[in-house]
Order: C-alpha cells, then structure tokens, then sequence
C-alpha cells in the first residue's frame, strides 16, 4: 500500500510539473505571438501539445489492465515517449518477463490515419479474412486479428490492431488463446481511451 | 512495429505520386476540356448568338429529356472561412486543460496552430518577388493550407505565369517524411546517375542548398530544396527551355528568408 502511494504521489507530482510545463509553453507562445515572432510562438505551441500528449499517455497506461491473462504488466517497463516531429505520442506497457505481450497505443498522429485507411483497406491492409487474417468487433471497433504462429510452448501468439481516426491500439498476446486475447481486449476500457487520444 | 513503418513509407510513397498524378490528370482534364469547349464554340459560336432561346432550350431539354435527375448550373460556392483567433484558442486551451478536459485542450491548441501556421503563410507570400524571369505572380493561385497537425504538411504555393504556356508554381511546404527521403536520397548519391546523356535527375545547388533536379516530359523540370530540418521548397517549371532558366528562377527567390520565416537553420 506505501509502495502504491508513493508512486500515485511521484505520478501526481509529475502530472503537477507537466501542468507548469504547459502553461509555461502558452504564456511563452501568447508573448511571442504579441511580439509578431509567429515562429517563436509555433514552437512553443508544439511543445505545449506533446504536455498534453505525455499527459494523456500517463492517464491511458492507468487504464490499461494489469494483468493480460495470467501475464502480470511490467510496471518498469511501462513508457510514454513523444513521437517524432511533435505528433502524437506512443503509450507501451509490457506483460510477462519474457513473453514479448504487450501493449502500445499510438496517438493523435497524423501518420497512423494514414496507416489506418491501409488497415481499412481488405486487400491491402488485411482487414479481411484469410488462414491466419481475420476481422473482429471489440466493443463495436472494427479490429484486426492475425496468428502469428506459435510460441515455444506450441501455444499460439495473436496480434490484435484496433485502428481509431488518428491512433492505434496494437496488443501482441503471446502464448495465448483467441479467446483470451479477445477476452483480454474486451477488458479495456476503450471508449475511454478513444477519447482521450484522439 | 516493423511493419507498421514499413506501411507507412510505403503509404506515404504511394501518396506522393498518387496525389501529384490525380493533380495531373484534373489539369489534364480541365485543359481539354478547356480545348474541347473552344472547339464548339468556334463551330456554333454564330449560330448562339442567333439563336441564343435554341441553346437554353437544348439545356433545358437535355437536363429533362435525361434522367430527370436536375443539373447544377450555378451557386455561390464556398466562402473562405476566417482562421482560427489565436489568443482566443490559447486562453480555451488554458480553461480546457485545467479542467483536465485533455482532448479539448488539444483540439484549441491545434486551432491556435492553424492559426500562426495561415499568418504565417500569408506574411511569407508577401515576401516572394512579384515577378520572375518575365513571368508575374497569379495572386488568385495563392494558396496556404495548414493540417493543424504542427508543421506537418503545412504548404504555400504561389503561381508564376506568362499568360502564355510558361508557368512556375513554387510550393513551401514542411513534410517531416518527404523531406527526410530527399535528405536520404543525397546520402545514396551513386545511385542518382543513369547514363550521363539522358539523366533526368542530378544534384546541383541553390544559393548554396543541396537541391534535386528532375525533369519530365510531361511534368516539365522540378526542382527541391531541403531547407532546415523538416521543410522543402519546390519549383514546378513548365515548358522552360532548360535548367538553367529553372535555376535562375529559383535563384530569384531567398531561401535564406524562407528558412527564417519558418525558423529553419
């Protein structure tokens, strides 16, 4: 429980400082913009954005489940790290020591909806069905699920892609069941995640 | 995550020709359609003013004796929307995201965005000469788009034109993708030369830039500069005699002022 409250307080504190980061970065674009210095102001406008995405980042990874079926997270591998060229910004948390399952949301990217009309697209982004290829609903998301062979167990490995607008929610289940990896996604509160990464 | 970069170069390469070539083919289309309607008005142009009730009838009668469905023939069209008010979009950000409503301080500080980004446009089109090489500015060409997305994909285009067949579209744009691979094509120099008399793209240099020259029979000569980290200056140029008008062109223009408008080093 100490363990749980220092870290909620390490997390507000540093949710406090990206706070003053951000309206540090508007106070500094409103007096470059009087200034008439437009590139100034852009800048510091682009900074503001990715507070907001690192912000939102840490806010998604605390709702992303703690377990991925029997796969515990790794809380030290937990990571929100802002894209390049200010866009968006890529939430990852990771499951199971060795078992490669993880989690990675990318959001607010104007390159992942370009990304995404490809995922849409059957014959090109395989949103269609074939031997290992197949189109799933979670939540009412229209989602792709593909095999991806087996582990070293002979237990199949699963990669699940939910495209939104302008983010994308990538779980990579591994040594698992479809219908755990199915009962996993259903257990993420994606609504709430859609809205807050797009 | 291999993969997914994979597609994304791969969408972004698809995209370039994609775009250039629908733009191509709308000119194409638009300039004989253009050629098209000359032609019939060099055949009937008498007989409509003769009879001018007959070629309103035959409309009328085609957008009846079709099916039924009403042809277009006229509206207002679109009005140019205001860009966004910056300060307005700012303070909104600032309510918004001590409200912890996240979403919404993002959406107006991409509007604040957009609007520096269109200012800024603006101010950089005045900067641009008002007449190059015997050709003057088409004002109602002008034209500054931002993506709101910061920086990516924001372009300005300014048009140059004899009013005969030469014409010279110049477009600033940032393109974080696009500016990289023409960074990287000049790290694969040895893979530019084709055979020394029909290489149709080369290196050469504008005010000191790196730059790319192309040349296509059907697009005329292009020419790129990557300037600072992420943006680009393009040059359109058709039916130019030769590259070296292409380069006196661009040499018209201050790359070192577009760099400083768009805080590039």
């Amino acid at each position: 429980m100490k363990k749980y409250s220092i870290l909620i307080l390490i997390l507000s504190f540093t949710v406090s400082v990206n706070a003053q980061d951000f309206a540090k970065d508007i106070a500094d674009a409103k007096s470059s913009y009087s200034a008439g210095k437009l590139a100034d102001a852009h800048f510091s406008l682009e900074q503001a954005i990715q507070e907001i995405d690192m912000i939102v980042g840490k806010e998604v990874l605390k709702l992303l489940p703690a377990k991925m079926n029997d796969q515990a997270s790794v809380e030290k591998n937990d990571q929100v790290t802002a894209n390049v060229g200010f866009v968006g910004a890529t939430v990852h948390r990771s499951y199971g020591d060795t078992t490669g399952s993880q989690v990675e949301i990318i959001s607010n990217s104007p390159l992942i909806a370009s990304l995404n009309s490809f995922l849409n697209m059957p014959l090109v982004g395989g949103m269609m069905r074939n031997s290992t290829t197949k189109v799933v609903k979670i939540q009412g998301y229209k989602s792709r699920l593909e095999k991806q062979g087996d582990n070293q167990n002979g237990k199949p490995n699963y990669q699940l892609q939910i495209p939104f607008k302008s983010a994308l929610i990538t779980i990579t289940a591994n040594g698992m069941d479809e219908n755990a990896v199915m009962s996993f996604a259903n257990s993420i509160p994606l609504d709430k995640i859609a809205a807050l990464i797009q | 995550m291999k993969r997914i970069i994979f597609l994304l170069a791969g969408g972004f390469i698809l995209a370039v020709p994609a775009t250039s070539n629908g733009q191509l083919l709308k000119k194409l289309k638009e300039k004989a359609n253009s050629a098209v309607n000359k032609a019939i008005e060099g055949k009937t142009g008498n007989e409509t003013q003769e009879n001018p009730n007959s070629s309103s009838s035959s409309s009328e009668s085609a957008s009846q004796s079709g099916s039924n469905r009403p042809v277009n023939k006229g509206g207002a069209g679109l009005k140019n929307t205001a860009p966004p008010d910056v300060n307005a979009a700012m303070d909104d950000a600032t309510k918004s995201f001590t409200a912890s409503s996240y979403s919404d301080a993002r959406y107006s500080v991409q509007q604040a965005l957009m609007g520096i980004e269109i200012q800024l446009g603006h101010e950089l089109l005045k900067t641009l000469p008002d007449n190059v090489d015997g050709m003057d500015k088409d004002t109602t060409q002008d034209k500054v788009v931002s993506t709101q997305w910061g920086w990516n994909n924001m372009t300005i285009q300014r048009v140059y034109s004899d009013k005969k067949d030469k014409q010279c579209t110049i477009t600033i744009g940032n393109n974080l993708l696009y500016s990289g691979l023409v960074n990287a094509y000049f790290g694969n120099a040895y893979a530019v030369e084709s055979n020394g008399k029909d290489q149709n793209v080369k290196q050469v240099k504008v005010q000191g830039n790196k730059a790319i020259i192309s040349y296509d029979e059907s697009k005329g000569y292009t020419l790129i500069v990557p300037v600072g980290q992420s943006s680009m200056v393009v040059w359109e140029c058709i039916n130019f005699a030769n590259e070296d008008e292409v380069m006196n062109t661009a040499n018209a223009f201050s790359i070192d002022n577009i760099k400083k408008t768009l805080g590039e080093k």
